[in-house]
């Protein structure tokens, strides 16, 4: 029945639901279409990768820092290798950057050997100690102190929400639905499987995934019991100018001496310089940044990189961290069952299947992760046939920058649009905001997770008002 | 690709790069104009308030006025005028390229003049903490919103961070049209702008002017509901509750255009800087006397 199901949404049931339209939602729903299944994914947001998925670091891991044997390990050491495969099937621009973690001492040193063991067992590729010497002839911005680094030549950094869009697209095009502004409120279990109301609307399946991001706690207890909660805590992140000047170029990651979370700088897939992060408490809703958060990685900066021009900041912003933890009964009350625990998540009742607290290196296990719930989800609904229409090729979207001379005159001589340029920072046209609309945008936000535009030096001060225009 | 030619290449025809043009022009240089905008005039089509011209043309006008009076002597130059024009960069080898619904242009020139203008300077140079709705925007870009858009988002209650021209200019607008100007916070024991802007917009309209004080945090999710105000000196903190904030925190010249040209601290000699990519200028009349300068020396060097 070759895709027939997809095709013809009849009513209010589909095989599965996938509450939650971030990154590994995406992917999921991508990653079910390659069956004859039928996929709708209800979103609480207006657009897709509004949460986690929005404000991550952007670093593909390597995998030398998770424990050997578990599913993190191997999730992340297989989808670093395939990570460049992936971005080209989906057109996603990203960056081989290579990581190198930095040590300024003897503990640190030590932290080094473990993670070099480690990463061996997991089978993380090219993983080796630099010396001090090979360390500043790397990356000459480190200070001087720096007492060698372990290094990682896989890591890359992604524009998390470049990654997401781009699964998105692909699942829509692939038959996938999307309903935005659904919140999920209530879940009945029905002998054909399950009734979700959402936004006061009525959605039934046969299987319901959760990947409701930090809100997974909550859609998880809409089933079942409690089983794994979140606590959020929060990150402060910097991001440089455009032009800020001297930068590093491998992910850089502070090991510290005594333990304490250190300093990451991430060199980002579209040029820039971010910093991030000094996880702390969070310190209120709508992820608020914080003054002291923000000077530390400043201090941090000055000690590890002094070369680094840290103070021409282009916007800070902070991002939510959902960390699990199991809980128990105990009387009347769930409390946590000791403390936040490691693996990924992935619980699965009866066809209802639960991540809660995916976090780091989720994004790096998008796909992974999102392989390894369809594969299960095959397993529970026995024979499936496979969908031949299937494509997971995602048509880039026109992207006038990157284009030669001669390639820009000709797509402007075809559209004109191509040629007026509208975001002056980021050399963005009127036809790739008009495409943005068209792929989905229904904001200000949507248009600049899309193209870029706003995200410049000017913040959106010169453009803004055309962009309006635009969108109206 | 199209090619051109021309004696004298100018990027932006704000202010600037108008009276830049003209002069060179009537000098005698084959002049090639191009602008980013549908038409002429830079920041001032949105300048709808006076003050303009007093010392140039000995009269009070409108930005857009002032403007206008440079488009008609353009349009009765020689000045070759590409308008919907994007400059996408200048290079070494004296070739600009640029971008219009027509596909892309390249320029050889013998001389240029960069009249990019100014980009303003916003929150992230400094240090405010909390969350980033909606509802927080720089005085231009509100300027531009009301004066040339027609659909800007602006609540009631409004705070404005930082006393800049642009800023006071505003601030005269907003309460004209009926809202509420809870503070306008300036960190230094003086406001910014020129003395007559302070007296016309603030003492006029009777905003009150916060000095030696700064926002420190900003609050709201979906939309801004809140800025929490602290007094320099005493270091006490107050929450102001608001739902619009403005930054009027200054101008920077935007070089970006050009920055790669920059060697051992100097641009090339055939490369010249002109109104406020080269200089924040307070009034347009002295920066219009300069570009002048500017569009003269250009031709004569060239």
């Amino acid at each position: 029945m070759s895709g027939s199901r997809a095709a013809g949404l009849s009513g209010r049931h589909t095989d599965v639901i996938i509450i939650g339209a971030g990154v590994l939602g995406c992917f999921l729903a991508r990653s079910l279409r390659r069956y004859d299944l039928s996929v709708r994914v209800l979103e609480m947001a207006d657009d897709v990768c509004t949460g986690i998925s929005r404000g991550g670091s952007g670093i593909i891991y390597a995998g030398y820092d998770m424990k050997p044997g578990t599913r993190k390990a191997r999730m992340t050491t297989e989808a670093c290798i395939a990570f460049p495969e992936l971005c080209r099937t989906l057109s996603v621009r990203y960056r081989n950057t290579g990581s190198l973690v930095v040590s300024f001492g003897e503990n640190a040193d030590r932290s080094l050997t473990d993670k070099l063991e480690r990463g061996k067992k997991n089978g993380v590729p090219g993983l080796r100690l630099l010396s001090r010497r090979e360390t500043l002839a790397m990356e000459p911005l480190l200070s001087p102190a720096v007492s060698g680094a372990l290094y990682a030549p896989g890591t890359c950094t992604v524009d998390p929400w470049e990654l997401g869009i781009a699964a998105y697209e692909n699942a829509l095009a692939n038959g996938a639905e999307f309903v935005f502004k659904r919140n999920a409120e209530h879940v009945q279990r029905t002998s054909e499987g399950f009734t979700v109301t959402a936004s006061g609307q009525e959605y039934g399946c046969r299987i319901l995934v959760n990947c409701a991001g930090t809100a997974a706690g909550n859609v998880h207890e809409l089933v079942s019991d409690p089983s794994v909660r979140i606590q959020t805590a929060a990150a402060d992140y910097i991001v440089l100018e455009d032009d800020a000047g001297p930068a590093v170029s491998h992910v850089i990651f502070h090991e510290t001496e005594d333990g304490s979370k250190g300093l990451t700088l991430i060199p980002t897939a579209h040029g820039n310089m971010m910093i991030g992060q000094t996880e702390r408490e969070m310190n209120g809703p709508g992820n608020p940044t914080d003054s002291g958060g923000i000077a530390r990685l400043q201090e941090l900066c000055r000690e590890v990189v002094p070369g680094l021009p840290a103070d021409q900041i282009l916007r800070t912003f902070a991002v939510s961290r959902p960390n699990p933890y199991t809980v128990m009964r105990s009387g009347d009350t769930w409390v946590p069952a000791g403390k936040s625990h490691f693996d990924f998540s992935i619980l699965e009742e009866d066809g209802f299947f639960s991540l809660i607290g995916i976090k780091t290196p989720g994004l790096t296990c998008s796909n992974a992760l999102a392989e390894d719930l369809t594969g299960r989800i095959l397993a529970a609904l026995g024979e499936v046939a496979e969908n031949p229409d299937f494509d997971p090729v995602r048509k880039p979207p026109v992207t006038v920058h990157v284009l030669s001379a001669e390639e820009r005159n000709a797509l402007i001589r075809k559209d004109p649009a191509y040629g007026r340029i509208v975001c002056m920072c980021r050399d963005i046209s009127e036809g790739e905001i008009r495409d943005a609309v068209r792929r989905g945008a229904r904001s200000l936000s949507g248009i600049k997770y899309r193209t870029g535009a706003m995200m410049g030096n000017c913040q959106g001060s010169r453009c803004m008002q055309r962009i309006m225009d635009l969108l109206l | 690709m199209k090619e051109l030619t021309c004696d004298i290449f100018i990027a932006g025809a704000g202010a600037a790069g108008m009276s830049a043009a003209l002069s060179a022009c009537a000098a005698g240089a084959d002049v090639l104009l191009a602008e980013q905008d549908a038409q002429p005039g830079g920041i001032l089509n949105r300048c709808i308030h006076h003050g303009f011209g007093l010392g140039y043309f000995g009269e009070d006008l409108t930005g857009r006025e002032y403007a206008a009076r440079f488009r008609a002597r353009l349009a009765g130059s020689a000045v070759r005028l590409r308008t919907g024009t994007t400059v996408l960069s200048i290079s070494e080898d004296r070739t600009a390229l640029l971008s219009s619904a027509d596909g892309l242009t390249l320029v050889r020139f013998r001389a240029c003049i960069l009249a990019a203008g100014s980009i303003e300077r916003n929150l992230s140079s400094v240090p405010v903490a909390g969350t980033r709705p909606a509802g927080v925007l720089t005085a231009g870009c509100l300027q531009g919103m009301l004066n040339c858009g027609g659909h800007a988002d602006i609540g009631e209650r409004i705070v404005i961070l930082g006393s800049g021209n642009v800023g006071q200019i505003m601030a005269r607008q907003l309460a004209q049209s009926g809202k509420t100007i809870l503070a306008m916070i300036e960190q230094n024991d003086h406001p910014g702008g020129l003395a007559r802007n302070h007296r016309e917009c603030i003492e006029a309209y009777h905003i009150p002017l916060r000095l030696h004080s700064t926002v420190t945090e900003i609050h709201g999710t979906e939309r801004i509901s809140a800025v929490t105000v602290k007094d320099l000196r005493s270091g006490e903190t107050e929450l102001m509750e608001c739902d619009t904030m403005i930054t009027a925190l200054g101008l920077l010249p935007d070089r970006s255009l050009v920055s790669h040209l920059r060697k051992d601290g100097s641009f090339p000699d055939w490369l010249r800087l002109c109104g406020n990519c080269d200089l924040i200028y307070d009034i347009v009349d002295s920066l219009t006397v300069r570009a002048e300068q500017t569009g003269a020396e250009a031709w004569e060097s060239a």
